[in-house]
This record gives C-alpha cells, structure tokens and sequence, in this order.
C-alpha cells in the first residue's frame, strides 16, 4: 500500500519547477530508541540541512524563486511505517523542510517515486538505490563517509569516469535523468556569483588521465553546470579526495557509458 | 565500474566510498587491449606511494602574469572569462617547466634501466583554479608532449594541503608564500619559486638540482648562533663541533630521494653518465665550518656531488656556472641574487633568517590569487 501525506508545516513547493529529492527515512533518522518520542539524527541530516540552506539562499535571492528542492521523505521500512506519526512529529520537531511524506513497500516504492516525479533519490540500502535506477530514477548511494559532514554549502560530488565506449543506441533514461538533474543543479548555481554559492559541485575522474577528465569537464559545462573543484585521479586513491572535498552525496553519470 | 545498470559507484566490488587503496578490476588487463589507442602509447602513472611525487603550481609551471594582472585590476568573473575565451592557447612555459622536462628525461632514463619499476618521478598539477581554468591547463599540457601529467588537482580555492598530505608529497613548489610556509609547516618539503628576468639555458639530458646548506638541508641552529654572535663565534662554534652532525632541514628528504636514484644508476654502472648531479652551495668556508656539513651529510649516508664553500661570497656567479635547474635558499638576499644571474631559484622560508625579513615579505605577500 501507498499513502502520502503532505507536510502542512511547508509551504508547498510548485510541482512543474521544484526539483524533487526523496531521501529514505531511515537515512535521515536511522532507528531512534524505542522510548523517545523523537527520532535521533541520522547520516543524512546535515545533508538535508545543506539542501534546505540552498532553498533559502534562493529565496534571499529571489521571494519568488521557484526552483528550489522540493524534499520527500520516504519510508520503505515497514518498522518504521508502524511509527508513522513518529516520523511526521520528528520531522516537525526538527524544523526540516520535507514537503510530503510517502510511505510504501519495498515492492512498489519506485512506483511512489516515479509518481511523485522524484529528480533524485537518496537512499543508504544498496538495492534500493540499484533498483530505483534500473527504473530510470537518478540515485545515489548514501555512506557514512559522505553524507554525514556539515558544512555551509551543498557539495556535490560527479564521478566522471569515461569508459570509451561508442554512444550507440538510445541513451537509457537513468542518464537522461542524470542530465536533467545536473542541468537543473546548473541553473541553481548561476543564480549565485562564485564567492557566494550555497552549492560547491566537483569532479573526480579516477580511470584514464587528464584527457578523460577534460572530457567530462567538457560534458558537465554542456549542461550548463558549473564545476569549482576537479581532480584527475589517474588510479591515485580517491579517498583523500573524499575526506577533503567531503560531498554530501556523489553522482555518477553516464560519461560516455558509464554502467557496465 | 559496477557491473550492474545501476548509478551506484563500485569498482570492482569494492565501495567507491570506502577509503581504499585501488584495486585494479578484474576486465581491466582484458580491456587494455581493446582500448582504442591514443596515437602515443603513453605509460601509466607510478602509484603514489612508491613514485616521488613533485606537486607544482600552475603559476610556476607556465607563466600566467598576463591573467594575473586581470585577476587583480578587474576581479574573478572577468579572470575566468578571459581564460574560457583563450582556451585554446596554451601558457609558455613558467620558472619550474625546464626542471619538469628534466625529471622526465630521468624518468625516461629509469625506465630503460628498470622497466618493472615504480620508483620514479610523479608530477602533479596543483592548482587554485576553478576547474574551467583548468581545460586551459590540460590543453596546454597537451600542446608539450614533454610534459608527462596526467593527475591534477584544482581546488577551487581551497587550501592543498589535505592533498599534499594524503599524496605523499615529496616536494612542493608554488609562488604562493602562505601555501608554501603551511605545507612546510606539515613537514612537506615546499619552497616558493620566483620567475627570474631572463633564464639561463639548462641541460635537457642531466637534472641539476642544488641547495643551500643551512635552514634547508641542515637545520637552522648554526644560523642562530652567526645570527646572535657573529661570524667568527659562528666559525668558531662550527670548529668546536666539527664532529656533532647537524639537525636535518626541510629539504634533507628531497636530497636523500635524489640520492636513492642516483645509486640505481650506479648500480647499472652509469656513475659517469648520471642524469641527476647535486650541489651544495654554501656561505660556510672550506677551511672552518664546511667540514661540519660535510661529515653531517656523511653521517646521513647521503653523498654530494659538489660542495661550494663560498666563505660569504655571493651564489649568483658560482651558480651561473653551474647552470642548476633549481637552486634552494632560505635567505632572500641569496635567492634574490641567483635569480639576478638567470637561475631559478626558490626561497624556502624556514628558520632563523625569516624572523628578521618576515615583514618584509608580509609587506611583499602576494593576494590570494588563483595559481
């Protein structure tokens, strides 16, 4: 069963603008002991703060911005679903700008995210992020390592590795989904000056070498995305580049095909 | 990358997240093959932490004074804009370009000697610049075949030194004095590199590389004493201490990587035929105090190729003769006098001289202009 609840709370975001980001509940709260009436914060928290400082950079900007992310709290956890006022009243309590929340199976969640036209999904389960994708819903997979940093801006991570593979055949949608997001991204960005940015977007190619950076350099500014940080890896280990640049999340995208 | 349809990030099973090592997949000694091939077969980069890895600024590497000069008078939009517009055009070569190109003619030499091995030269691109500015640097490592980089950082702003520590950096060179006296502070060897008016031509088949003794490779406690007493109490304290090997100096390390390359072409019997040749280029006198920094050296197990006791004399001359593609200080004075004579020279702010010039060069401190 499928049920969404709107947050009255939020001022609704307007459907045919807002990006739509849903991040798993149990993402955000984790498993708060059974006694408390509020969930403690879990590994996405910083991250959805980061998402909602971007929103109210953008209404500083503009009261009448209406691209902004629009936040969907989504619970698969059929634990958690038992406690479905309990996730409502934490999200009140910690003032957090989530839009609606759904809750569903692990069997038709991607439906709810298809329905609910989700841009982005974020999610600490490997398979349900692999299955929303095959789905053609942009994810990404949330880690301790990256999500949990708190920090003045949004970062985003592009792992932009180019295997050089021939573009044959219709590009799959989870890529298509991949470029609109990171076209919409794009245009937050250019709302802001470089020195003032709520968002920080960065690159790090680890296969091939400077060409194979320069060429998903090039593919991100063709969507009008405006890269600050690069790194060209060239088989170095990527995890310093983690723990200084420390995204919120990173986005793999089809590079010239990517999967496989 | 993960062999599944999926957006999630897995190389070969292992999380992309996770802070590892890389582990090489398994398709990939297959898939080599049928890579389409670039017109050279360029080789693979060494692992960072068997290479010795040289991190330069891209304000040192080329010459970017044209846009520095707009940075500065007209701001970063207009910078960037300008670097877009001139994509195409590549830099000429900076100050630290002719000691690049020279550790690659070592690598190639490496290379031939022991094919299997890893231990080489691994130069990496540091940059403060938004990574826009940066396809107007990979195009114009492009445009130099005799440059070998294929790994880069553009920071975007941000301070190196998470990277410079996580990479195992063995030398840093930036025309930046905080970043450098950060990094040194982190026990990186770091120097910063000045562009002299007109370079003297080098050699492109032997890397010179010379050094100060005192603050640089030895430590700066002798420095202290000539500072408080006087040259004589200086010469005199040196004698007495003859046998006392000194503390060790920013760049011992970089000396001692030197060393460890040098003896593998001994090794191969091309002692005579060496592509790295070392000096020290010292105020200390043969007759007194010069003694002391050689058994130190030797104390270290670490050889020399020429000492230069210059007994106070100036560097400029002696250095023009040798003709080194790098020459390190921690004295201005000295510094400023080498570049005079065409040596690229770099100031390696440590010890005991930098507490009388440091409102010199604070007065001096360039803005935090992208490098």
């Amino acid at each position: 069963m499928v049920s969404t609840v709107l947050n009255t709370d939020v001022k609704q975001k307007d459907a045919d603008h807002a990006v739509v980001i849903a991040v798993t509940s149990r993402a955000v709260f984790g498993s708060g002991a059974d006694d408390d009436e509020v969930y403690g914060e879990g590994l996405a928290f910083p991250l959805l703060q980061a998402l909602q400082r971007v929103n109210e950079h953008l209404l500083m900007n503009n009261p009448a911005e209406l691209l902004l992310f629009d936040i969907v709290l989504l619970t698969t956890d059929s634990q958690q679903q038992q406690q479905s006022p309990r996730i409502i009243s934490s999200t009140r309590h910690y003032g957090l700008e989530v839009g609606r929340f759904c809750f569903s199976s692990e069997e038709d969640f991607v439906e709810n995210l298809l329905k609910n036209n989700v841009q982005l999904f974020l999610s600490t389960d490997r398979n349900e992020a692999s299955q929303a994708t095959q789905r053609g819903v942009l994810s990404a997979l949330l880690d301790h390592q990256t999500a949990s940093c708190p920090s003045e801006q949004l970062k985003v991570l592009f792992f932009g590795d180019a295997v050089i593979q021939p573009d044959t055949g219709p590009t799959p949608p989870s890529r298509q989904a991949a470029r609109s997001f990171s076209a919409q991204l794009g245009e937050m960005q250019r709302r802001f000056t470089m020195s003032d940015s709520p968002l920080s977007i960065g690159l790090v190619t680890w296969r091939g070498g400077r060409d194979s950076c320069a060429d998903a350099l090039h593919t991100l500014r063709s969507r009008g995305v405006r890269v600050d940080e690069a790194y060209c890896l060239a088989e170095a280990p990527w995890g310093p580049i983690l723990s200084v640049f420390r995204p919120h999340f990173l986005l793999s995208d089809g590079f010239g095909g990517l999967e496989g | 990358m993960s062999l599944n349809n999926g957006q999630t990030l897995t190389v070969s099973g292992q999380d992309m997240t996770k802070n590892g090592s890389s582990n090489r997949a398994p398709w990939d000694d297959a898939r080599t093959g049928l890579k389409p091939s670039t017109p050279t077969r360029k080789p693979k980069p060494p692992k960072p932490e068997n290479a010795i890895t040289i991190v330069v600024s891209s304000r040192v590497l080329f010459n970017m004074e044209k846009e520095q000069q707009i940075y500065k008078q007209h701001g970063m939009e207009e910078y960037i804009k300008y670097q877009v517009e001139h994509e195409t055009e590549p830099f000429s070569p900076g100050p630290a370009f002719s000691f690049i190109k020279a550790l690659e003619a070592v690598n190639t030499r490496l290379r031939e000697l022991y094919p299997e091995s890893e231990e080489l030269f691994d130069v990496v691109l540091m940059t403060n610049n938004h990574a826009y500015v940066g396809l107007r640097l990979i195009n114009t490592i492009n445009h130099h075949p005799e440059l070998f980089i294929e790994r880069f950082c553009m920071t975007g702003g941000n301070s190196p030194i998470g990277y410079l520590k996580a990479y195992h950096t063995n030398l840093y060179l930036s025309a930046d004095p905080v970043k450098v006296r950060e990094a040194l502070e982190e026990g990186i060897a770091a120097a910063i590199m000045f562009t002299p008016e007109k370079m003297k031509e080098v050699s492109e088949t032997q890397l010179r590389v010379a050094f100060d003794g005192d603050a640089v490779l030895f430590s700066d406690e002798s420095e202290r004493i000539y500072k408080a007493h006087g040259l004589d109490k200086f010469f005199e304290h040196e004698k007495t201490h003859e046998n006392k090997p000194l503390d060790h100096g920013p760049l011992k390390g970089f000396l001692e990587v030197l060393g460890k390359l040098q003896k593998k072409f001994y090794d191969k019997g091309q002692r005579m035929d060496c592509p790295i040749r070392t000096y020290l280029v010292t105020a200390r006198s043969a007759a007194s105090s010069g003694a002391r920094a050689l058994k130190t050296l030797r104390s270290w197990g670490l050889e020399i190729d020429e000492a230069l006791f210059l007994a106070g004399a100036s560097k400029g001359p002696m250095l023009e003769k040798i003709r080194p593609h790098i020459f390190f200080d921690d004295q201005m004075f000295h510094v400023e006098g080498a570049a005079e004579m065409g040596t690229v020279a770099c100031h390696v702010p440590y010890g005991e001289a930098q507490r009388v010039t440091k409102k010199a060069i604070k007065d001096k401190e360039i803005s935090s202009a992208p490098k």
